[in-house]
């Protein structure tokens, strides 16, 4: 026989496990817009036999009320990881192609300003100069053409260096960036072993070290790997950069000094942890992969390959002019003239109007024969359509391929979404649940009390 | 995709991204229309750039084409027409040889004679020194101003004066001094002047043989005049077929890299329409909660 008050302390436990639950809606409501929260469900267990009965025991109860098992963060480990893969592909395909598309805009082809029309300008000149070689304003024109042509090319060249220098900067702050990161989840590591020593719910920390983990995740492409005590190692390349509650630095190895400037070696990157510094030979992917990839290959074979049309078409129209003869009767001096290690940005005009050697005869005769044989010269033009055209499939497909990856990685999201994100509507009716059974719980207390009023003080009285 | 549970965020979330996606539709086909231009960056269409490229380029060559043609017409023009004074003062000389060849013409009548035959020389030279664009017609690639001196003598540099017309051809436009005249020693000056000396002298042997020595000149500028005649032509045709090919490149270049303007128009509607419902969709997904509907 269970006692006579039994009832009441199972209408208690009712009370306190609903209010648990209308605490847990109350703190899901509360965060619906919180980034990174998992919604948390209550599991409630019903009290009644023990599971091990004393032996020759008999149990006589009809139930002992409810408790409270566990407050469930509702995640899926697997899924958070494939959400950090992604989300690091897609980090690191949005910086090229947004760096990508802000180089592109700068190219201005196909147009009447780029250096395609100031090349044809400059093929131009030549021939009218073949027209009329002896005339000054022919030849005062193919001066100027060449010098706005040397321009078109110098200011692409100054626009690709200006992305560089743009890339060493925006690295050098993702890298600092990912040094903080790195720290405060080290820290709340630290704070969730603690934590779970001390047995105290530990959903919200788990939420900030996901978070934080996304974040490294989306920096340098790191993989976070939990650990049994709920801390989150991640590894950047396949060294470790953060360790349970130690959190190495990230730095730039080689590539960009201190101050930013290009040191003329490719941008490698190192993990210090105390006093190890360990090189890192795989790939980093995310933010800090991105920049380095543009630094490394994309936009320094975009300069190489403007300065070997520069450096075509210098050379052609150099040794052309050569086999030519000037107003004066000279041989053609070098009509371009350029600095070897970069021909685009320094291409400059190296001789005067009379100098321009229009002529194949010798004498200061006025033919106009080289002029047309320069005018036609090389083939600069199907170079530098080849450097566009690899540029602009460069850039198109980094723009489909981010798209791609821009769907998939909604999808994951939506998937992650629908496990852990916070529907309103259920927590409105989980509520109300909460509320019913409260209210019906209260209403048992008042019934057990009244039966107890009963049987307390009004039996046996006369 | 199977959707199990449905949350505020992800009806949030998937609207604003489809109302980033309609927005982004309809920049993209804003941009064609403000521009006129389909490929406004090598990245629209790597290969209708490269191929837009390549028609600048044609156009540009066909361009200076024409050009060279124009300016090698107006030469020959002026060659022409010199050549057919030059024709013209000729055959007065050979009229004037053959009357100082009648045996009657004696005296006064054959000074005359040899004057007017010393004018047309002075005549002759002046025209063989005839300029376009300050350059002697008949000099060559020379740097001066004439192409004879006073006494007749070339003082030219003989070398042809070109213009390419189209990819590798070129057409001669001028016409050496030297085919017109004679080789220096013995031209048309030195025969003029020799002619004169015998009308002159009433020496009927020397004016005879001049008259033979004019109906040869004679002939050597109507082979000029021909040989002109062909050049032009030549030009002529490459001028009116690169106008021909630029109306042709134009198109080519306006079928590549500008706007479809209808089919963009309608685009634009598309997408609007779209844009709107989508705004419309959201604005009622958005509101309704259980929340509503409890009291």
């Amino acid at each position: 026989m269970s006692g006579t008050l039994s009832s009441l302390n199972t209408a208690l436990s009712a009370l306190r496990y609903n209010r648990v639950a209308m605490d847990v809606a109350s703190h899901n409501i509360a965060n619906v817009a919180t980034e990174g929260y998992n919604r948390r469900r209550v599991d409630g267990e019903s009290m009644g036999a023990p599971t091990v009965p004393a032996r020759w025991s008999t149990y006589e109860g009809a139930g002992g009320g409810v408790r409270t098992s566990a407050i469930v963060r509702m995640n899926d480990v697997l899924l958070d990881n494939r959400v950090r893969t992604e989300h690091s592909s897609l980090s690191y395909l949005q910086l090229r192609a947004t760096a990508l598309a802000r180089m592109e805009s700068g190219v201005g082809e196909p147009g009447d300003a780029g250096v395609a029309a100031a090349m044809a300008d400059f093929r131009s000149s030549w021939q009218d100069l073949g027209n009329d070689p002896g005339g000054n304003a022919a030849r005062g024109q193919v001066l100027a053409r060449a010098e706005s042509l040397a321009g078109a090319l110098s200011a692409q060249a100054a626009n690709v260096s200006a992305e560089m220098t743009t890339q060493r900067l925006t690295l050098q702050g993702t890298v600092s960036e990912v040094g903080t990161v790195a720290k405060e989840l080290a820290a709340t590591n630290r704070a969730i072993s603690t934590a779970a020593l001390d047995g105290v719910d530990v959903s919200d920390l788990a939420d900030q070290r996901d978070v934080l983990g996304l974040r490294l995740a989306e920096l340098t492409g790191g993989v976070g790997l939990l650990q049994p005590d709920g801390t989150m190692n991640v590894s950047v390349a396949g060294v470790d950069l953060v360790a349970g509650s130690t959190a190495g630095t990230l730095r730039v190895a080689t590539g960009v000094t201190a101050s930013g400037a290009p040191d003329g070696q490719p941008v490698t990157f190192a993990i210090d942890t105390g006093a190890t510094s360990t090189t890192l030979t795989a790939d980093v992917r995310g933010e800090v992969g991105a920049s380095a990839d543009l630094l490394n290959t994309t936009l320094p074979a975009y300069a190489a390959g403007l300065a070997a049309v520069a450096r075509d078409l210098a050379d052609t129209v150099n040794a052309a002019h050569a086999a030519g003869y000037d107003l004066d009767g000279n041989t053609g001096a070098a009509f371009f003239s350029y600095d070897p290690i970069d021909p685009a940005g320094t291409l400059t005009v190296a001789v005067t109007a009379r100098q321009v050697a229009a002529s194949t005869l010798p004498g200061g005769v006025l033919d106009g024969s080289n002029a047309d044989v320069i005018g036609t010269a090389g083939t600069p033009e199907a170079s530098y359509q080849r450097l566009v055209n690899g540029f602009g499939t460069e850039v198109a497909s980094a723009q489909r391929l981010v798209r791609t990856q821009s769907l998939l990685t909604t999808q994951v999201d939506s998937a992650r979404e629908q496990l852990s994100g916070v529907n309103l509507d259920e927590e409105t009716v989980a509520m109300l649940t909460a509320q019913r059974a409260y209210e019906a719980a209260a209403r048992v207390m008042s019934v057990m009390d009244s039966v107890l009023d009963t049987l307390i003080n009004r039996t046996g009285i006369g | 995709m199977v959707m199990i549970r449905v949350t505020q965020n992800m009806v949030t979330g998937r609207s604003l991204t489809s109302l980033q996606a309609g927005l982004d539709r309809l920049a993209q086909t804003q941009e064609k229309l403000s521009t006129g231009k389909n490929l406004n960056r090598p990245s629209d269409s790597p290969t209708d750039a490269t191929t837009s490229m390549k028609i600048r380029v044609q156009l540009a060559e066909t361009q200076q084409h024409v050009r060279n043609a124009q300016n090698g017409l107006g030469w020959l023009d002026v060659t022409d027409s010199t050549l057919s004074g030059m024709a013209d003062n000729l055959r007065r000389v050979s009229e004037l040889a053959l009357q100082g060849a009648n045996a009657s013409i004696t005296g006064s009548t054959s000074t005359a004679l040899a004057t007017e035959v010393a004018q047309i020389r002075e005549g002759l030279l002046a025209q063989a020194n005839t300029t376009y664009l300050d350059r002697p017609i008949f000099g060559g690639v020379t740097a001066g101003t004439q192409a004879f001196d006073a006494s007749g003598a070339y003082v030219g540099a003989d070398a042809p004066v070109q213009r390419s017309v189209a990819d590798g051809v070129k057409v001669r436009i001028d016409v050496s001094g030297t085919t017109v005249v004679g080789p220096n020693g013995d031209n048309l000056f030195d025969d003029l002047a020799a002619l004169e000396s015998a009308l002159r002298l009433g020496d009927k042997a020397g004016i005879q043989a001049g008259i033979a020595a004019v109906t040869e000149r004679q002939r050597a500028v109507s082979d000029a005049q021909a040989a002109v005649g062909a050049s032009y032509n030549r030009a002529d045709a490459a001028e009116r077929k690169g106008q021909d090919a630029l109306v042709t490149l134009r198109s080519a270049l306006s079928e590549v890299e500008d706007t479809d303007l209808p089919k963009a128009m309608v685009d634009l509607q598309m997408h609007e329409v779209a844009y709107q419902a989508a705004l419309a969709s959201t604005a009622r997904v958005m509101q309704p909660s259980l929340v509503d509907f409890l009291r």
